[in-house]
C-alpha cells in the first residue's frame, strides 16, 4: 500500500441512469418519412434509376390502380382467409403438442426429436408434394403455413413451460394443490409470455410464407400478386404487394400487442 | 563456340519474343460473357464454344449459367453479362420497356413438320372428351408463371380455336415439374411441354398428347438478344458474336434437324451438347432426351418480326404489359435475316 496522505473526502457525482429506454414516438415516422423522401428525391432526379428501384410515387401508383380495380380486397382477402386459418389451425395444434410435449416425459421424448429433423425443412422445397398431397386448391395453401406455424408453436410452448420457474412450482405442491390445478394455475400462466412471444415470430413467418403458398396455382392472394409482379418485372407493383404484406405485418404486431397486455395484465 | 551458343539462344529468345507479341497483337481476345441455360435449344451456343467458333472471331467467351431465362435478360440489363437468349415474356418486354435491351436474332422456332412444344391433357380430361386442342375451352391449363411463354402459347390456342382467355382457368404453378405433377395427378387438365418430356410422358400413358403448337401457326419461341448499350457502342463486336453463333446453328442444323442421315456426327455432337445438358446423367441415359429436345432453329438465326410484333401486341391486349413502346424499339437490325416484317 502506498503511503501518503488521506484524500480529502470529496463529492462523487451520481453515476448511474441511462440504459432505460424511453419512448420517443415522433422519431420512427421522422426516420421512415425522411428515407422515403430521399428515396423518391433520388428517382426524381434520375440518381437511382427505374430499372434499379421505381420510386415511391410509382409503387403508390401502382397501389392506386390495384385498389380501383377492385382487385385490392379480392387478393386481401384471399390471403387473408389463408393466413388466419393456417395459423390458427397450426397454432391450436402447435399447443396442444406443445403442452405435452412440455408436461410429459414420453411426448417430449418422441416430439422434440421429430420437431428438430421436420421443422428445418424448407416447406417451399416440399410444394411439389404438397400439390399431390393437398391438391393445387385451397388446402395446400393452408397446409404451406400451417407447418410453417406447427414447429415454431411447439418449440415456443415447450420452451415456455419449461422455464417456469420451478420454486412456484414446488410451492404450489406443498401447498397441496391438485396436479391439474398446479398446470392450469401456475405453468400455463407462467408459460404465456413464452407462447405470446412465440405468436410474434409464428404470425411472421405465416406471412412469409403467404408468398410461398401462393406459388401453387393461386389467382388471387397478396402473394400470388407479388409473384406475378416479380414475373412481369413490374417493379412498381412490387413494391406496392411487398408494402402490402408490410402493413399486413404491422397490424397483426399491433394485435399481439393488444392480446399481450390483455392476457399478461396480472404481472400488473 | 560458347559465345555463338549464347548468341543463338538469345536470338531464339528474341524470335518467341517476337512471335509472341505478334500473336498477342493479332489474336488479342475481347472477353464476354455469354448467359445460358442447360437445355438442347440452347445448343448452338455450346457449339459455337466447343468448336472455337467465338476464338476465331477473337471472342474470349465466358458461359455464365442460370436457372431460369428472366434472371438472364435482368444480368444483360444491369451488364452483368453481354448475350442472352429467351422466350418473350412479359417481363422480357417490361425490362426491354427500360431500354436496356435489345433483340438481334432468332433461334428456337415452332415450324410445321418439327416437333416443338405439345399440347397436352391430363388422362382424366381427355377421357371426359378433351381430346383436341379446340375443346380446351372451359378446362385448367398449367402455366409457369403469369405472363409467362406458356401463358402465351394458351393465347395463342384461345385465338385459333376461338375463344377468350377467361374461357379457361389459368394455374401459375411456378416450376415445369409442378406443371407436370399437377397435369399427370389429373388436377389441371391441360398444359404445354417441351417434346422431350412430353413424348415419354405420352409413352407412358402417364398424360396425352392432343396437339402441337407448329399446327398453330408460326411462333418464334426464343431469341438472342442484348444490351443496348452492347448496339450502339460495340457494333463490331456483336456482329462478331453473331457470325460465330451462325455457325454453331449451321451445325446444329445440318445433324441435330435430321439425326438419321449421319449417325457418327449425331453421336457426336450430342456428346458435346451432353456436356452442358442433363451433365448429372449417364451418356446412354441423356442421349435420348437430348436427341428428342432438338428443337427446330431459324437458319442464320433470321428473326421473324412479324411474330415478335403479335407477341407485344397480345401482352399489351391482356394489360401485362404496359408500355408505348412499338415492336421496332425491341430489335436492333443488321445482325441477322429479319423475315415477316410488318409493312
Amino acid at each position: 500500500m502506498p503511503e501518503g496522505p488521506v484524500p480529502q473526502a470529496r463529492s462523487v457525482a451520481f453515476r448511474g441512469g441511462g440504459f432505460a429506454p424511453r419512448p420517443v414516438g415522433i422519431v420512427g415516422p421522422i426516420v421512415f418519412v425522411t428515407l422515403l423522401l430521399l428515396w423518391e428525391l433520388g428517382s426524381r432526379t434520375g440518381w437511382i434509376s427505374a430499372l434499379i428501384l421505381p420510386a415511391p410515387s410509382a409503387a403508390l401508383g401502382a397501389l392506386e390502380d390495384l385498389y380501383r380495380s377492385g382487385l385490392l380486397f379480392k387478393h386481401l382477402g384471399a390471403s387473408l382467409e389463408r393466413l388466419v386459418l393456417g395459423w390458427c389451425l397450426g397454432t391450436l395444434a402447435g399447443i396442444g403438442v406443445g403442452i405435452s410435449a412440455g408436461l410429459f416425459s414420453l411426448a417430449r421424448a418422441g416430439v422434440v426429436p421429430l420437431v428438430s429433423a421436420i421443422f428445418p425443412i424448407p416447406k417451399i422445397a416440399l410444394l411439389p408434394l404438397f400439390i399431390i398431397w393437398f391438391g393445387i386448391g385451397e388446402a395446400s395453401k393452408v397446409a404451406t403455413i400451417f407447418f410453417g406455424v406447427f414447429f415454431p408453436t411447439v418449440i415456443a410452448v415447450t420452451g415456455g413451460i419449461d422455464n417456469v420457474d420451478r420454486g412456484l412450482v414446488r410451492m404450489g405442491q406443498s401447498f397441496g394443490l391438485r396436479w391439474s390445478s398446479v398446470v392450469r394455475k401456475i405453468i400455463l400462466p407462467g408459460a404465456l409470455p413464452a407462447i405470446l412471444s412465440g405468436f410474434r415470430i409464428t404470425a411472421s413467418i405465416a406471412i412469409i410464407l403467404l408468398v410461398a403458398a401462393e406459388m401453387i396455382g393461386a389467382e388471387f392472394g397478396v402473394g400470388a400478386y407479388i409473384l406475378m409482379a416479380g414475373n412481369l418485372m413490374a417493379t412498381d407493383q412490387l413494391i406496392a404487394g411487398v408494402a402490402i404484406l408490410s402493413a399486413l405485418g404491422l397490424g397483426v404486431g399491433w394485435l399481439i400487442g393488444r392480446a399481450e397486455r390483455f392476457l399478461l395484465r396480472w404481472r400488473g | 563456340m560458347q559465345v555463338s551458343s549464347r548468341i543463338r539462344r538469345s536470338v531464339i529468345c528474341a524470335a518467341i519474343v517476337a512471335a509472341g507479341a505478334v500473336s498477342g497483337g493479332a489474336w488479342a481476345q475481347e472477353k464476354i460473357t455469354v448467359g445460358a441455360l442447360r437445355f438442347t435449344s440452347h445448343a448452338p451456343t455450346f457449339i459455337a464454344y466447343e468448336r472455337g467458333y467465338f476464338k476465331q472471331e477473337g471472342l474470349d467467351v465466358e458461359l455464365k449459367f442460370f436457372q431460369a431465362a428472366q434472371p438472364v435478360a435482368v444480368a444483360i440489363a444491369s451488364g452483368d453479362i453481354d448475350f442472352g437468349i429467351t422466350a418473350l415474356t412479359g417481363g422480357y418486354f417490361n425490362l426491354a420497356d427500360k431500354g436496356a435491351l435489345k433483340i438481334v436474332g432468332g433461334l428456337f422456332a415452332e415450324k410445321k413438320g418439327y416437333k416443338g412444344m405439345a399440347i397436352m391433357a391430363s388422362n382424366k380430361a381427355y377421357a371426359a372428351g378433351m381430346t383436341s386442342p379446340a375443346k380446351i375451352k372451359g378446362h385448367s391449363v398449367a402455366i409457369t408463371q403469369v405472363g409467362s411463354s406458356f401463358h402465351f402459347m394458351t393465347g395463342m390456342i384461345a385465338a385459333k380455336y376461338g375463344f377468350a382467355m377467361s374461357d379457361v382457368s389459368l394455374k401459375p404453378l411456378q416450376k415445369v415439374g409442378s406443371m407436370i405433377g399437377a397435369v399427370k395427378s389429373g388436377q389441371v387438365d391441360a398444359m404445354m411441354m417441351v417434346p422431350h418430356v412430353a413424348i415419354p410422358l405420352d409413352k407412358a400413358k402417364a398424360a396425352k398428347i392432343i396437339g402441337w403448337m407448329s399446327d398453330l401457326g408460326p411462333y418464334q419461341v426464343t431469341t438472342i438478344f442484348t444490351s443496348t448499350r452492347n448496339t450502339a457502342e460495340r457494333q463490331v463486336q456483336v456482329k462478331r458474336f453473331m457470325r460465330a453463333y451462325k455457325k454453331g446453328i449451321a451445325d446444329y442444323r445440318a445433324v441435330m434437324l435430321n439425326q438419321k442421315k449421319d449417325p457418327a456426327a449425331t453421336e457426336a455432337m450430342v456428346k458435346l451438347i451432353h456436356k452442358y445438358v442433363y451433365a448429372d446423367r449417364p451418356y446412354e441415359k441423356a442421349a435420348p432426351g437430348i436427341k428428342a429436345g432438338a428443337v427446330y432453329i431459324n437458319e442464320g438465326a433470321a428473326l421473324d418480326v412479324g411474330n415478335v410484333k403479335k407477341q407485344l401486341d397480345w401482352f399489351k391486349a391482356q394489360g401485362l404489359v404496359k408500355t408505348k413502346m412499338t415492336y421496332k424499339d425491341l430489335i436492333a437490325t443488321g445482325y441477322a435475316d429479319m423475315f415477316d416484317v410488318p409493312k
